[in-house]
């Protein structure tokens, strides 16, 4: 009973709140440049409008460029599921261990949601789509050794690959990124996001400028509903990596209150929004502040975030103080 | 306390290879200033303690120094220096970034291994935040070897500098005096002879490229 609340409670929360996190950081990077922007809600608004418009697709085609849109769509909310947005939305306990959901599968889904955009991408022809993939290719090869080695240093401290056990074991230690291990692997962390969910530094969001396109370069082909699944798979994607972060890296959600618990739960929703908003508003300030950096030297912000792991995993282990 | 130390040789460790992966003469300078800002908060932190624990303000004294010296008027004479010399950006290495990045991660490595060995600095574990800060001034050296201009050494020497500094900082809970004053006022005459020389370098030479200075001009 217990899951199938959670699974509602998560469902529901993963696919209203997905959207808004893009609103949110364009709207925090209107302000800043003093522009009134977009409104938050818009890429609902552009998600409605595609859906009730139909598909084209290119006859050239095969099956691979009509069923990606709902595999990367599938993917993203699968794995979605493993990452609660709260820990206090599982009752404690034994329910702990019955929940399965190990980060590599996590990153692993995520891919294959990826291997099927790029194949796509190659699927109709087109030139832009060829080197949308093969950029996109380059940038999650680059940056998968430092996911690695995040993902077991986090093991190693909470004794655990699971992701809820992760969560749960830096939310009772009380353990946020200030801290000469966490700060390390947050950074790197934040690299990581910034880059799966490609970013400014590493690509633009916001731009069909053909010479540094990447992602947009890759669904360039899609259109109505096809289109509308795969800009909201890529939002779920981005929520479900940012929430890994937040509720990792800053677990204030485990409420001193044994109150009943509906409110506990509202509660830390609402603390798991804050979080989100703080996320966000880093974010957004690291795309004002920087500029995409030329294809070419994303090896160097790549390699950053493998040393920064890597010194956090020394930090922990060799050394053996977190 | 032992924590916020730990956690301001980490960052500390992170201007370093910071550095290590910058390119622009601008980022290199703003990145020595934050290095130092951290130190003099390491500074500050120490000497807080020893004005608790032994009544000394030498620590909190030479905190002072620091911020005067390396956060304010040593950035300020660079930026000067450099405000009419040309190259803004550096575009050839040695090696390239990334190179240079896990380059640097090995030495950290590295120094783990040297300093783990010495049992007086070790009280049952590896003392983390002496690794971090002698690794700083092994990855200062490597800074300065593998830039190509005259920045890159006087950067590099100065970056060596704050890691010596934190390394005895660390590892004696705080110098002499005399002997922290005195290293001081060589690195300033150091920095104003540097920055004199590269003016000069680069008036004869048109650049402050070192690979030129093998050639002779009469």
């Amino acid at each position: 009973m217990a899951t199938v609340t959670y699974l509602i409670l998560q469902i529901v929360m993963v696919l209203l709140f997905a959207p808004l996190v893009n609103g949110v950081i364009g709207k925090i990077k209107a302000l800043t440049q003093k522009r009134t922007g977009a409104p938050v809600l818009q890429l609902y608004y552009d998600l409605y409008k595609l859906m009730r418009k139909t598909a084209v697709v290119s006859d050239v085609s095969s099956w691979i460029f009509r069923v990606t849109p709902y595999i990367v769509f599938a993917t993203a909310l699968t794995a979605s599921l493993m990452v609660p947005v709260s820990v206090e939305i599982l009752p404690a306990g034994n329910m702990l261990s019955a929940l399965p959901g190990d980060m590599i599968l996590l990153f692993y889904l995520l891919a294959l949601g990826r291997f099927f955009i790029c194949l796509a991408a190659l699927d109709t022809g087109s030139t832009f789509g060829g080197m949308g993939s093969s950029r996109e290719v380059m940038i999650s090869s680059l940056i998968e050794p430092s996911v690695i080695v995040v993902i077991f240093t986090l093991g190693l401290i909470s004794k655990s690959t699971s992701v809820f056990s992760i969560m749960a074991s830096m939310a009772h230690s009380g353990t946020s990124f200030v801290g000469p291990v966490t700060i390390l692997l947050f950074l790197a962390m934040l690299i990581i996001v910034i880059a799966e969910t490609s970013r400014i530094p590493f690509d633009d969001p916001s731009t069909h400028l053909e010479l540094t396109m990447v992602h947009e370069a890759m669904i360039l082909e899609y259109s109505g509903r096809h289109l509308a699944l795969m800009e909201y798979g890529a939002a779920i994607k981005q929520l479900l990596l940012m929430t890994l972060m937040v509720n990792i890296f800053l677990p204030f959600d485990l409420l001193p209150t044994t109150g009943s618990g509906a409110i506990v739960v509202a509660l830390s929703l609402l603390i798991y929004l804050a979080k989100m908003l703080f996320l966000a508003l880093i974010i957004a300030l690291i795309e004002v502040n920087t500029v995409k950096v030329r294809f070419f030297s994303i090896p160097n912000l790549a390699a950053l975030s493998f040393i920064l792991a890597f010194l956090g995993f020394m930090q922990y282990f060799v050394l053996g103080r977190s | 306390m032992e924590h916020y130390l730990d956690l301001l040789s980490v960052l500390m460790l992170l201007t370093a290879i910071m550095l290590v992966s910058h390119k622009r003469i601008r980022s290199y300078i703003r990145t020595f200033r934050l290095q130092a800002v951290l130190i003099a908060i390491i500074a500050g932190f120490m000497g807080m303690q020893s004005l608790v624990n032994e009544g000394s303000f030498d620590i909190l004294v030479i905190c002072a120094i620091i911020v005067a010296l390396k956060v304010v008027i040593i950035p300020m004479l660079l930026h000067k220096t450099f405000a009419n010399v040309e190259d803004v950006v550096e575009k050839d290495f040695y090696l390239n970034i990334p190179i240079l990045i896990l380059m640097s991660c090995v030495l950290v490595v590295f120094s783990y291994f040297t300093l783990s060995g010495i049992s007086a600095l070790n009280e049952g574990h590896v003392n983390l935040q002496v690794v971090n800060a002698f690794s700083v001034i092994l990855i200062g050296f490597f800074f300065m070897i593998s830039r190509k201009k005259a920045i890159g050494q006087i950067i590099g020497y100065l970056v060596m500098e704050n890691g010596i500094f934190v390394t005895a900082i660390f590892s004696t809970h705080g110098m002499p005096f005399i002997v922290d004053i005195g290293i001081f006022i060589d690195m300033i005459t150091a920095v104003l002879i540097m920055g004199v020389m590269v003016v000069q370098i680069n008036d004869k030479f048109d650049s402050i490229n070192i690979n030129n200075l093998r050639n002779l001009r009469g």
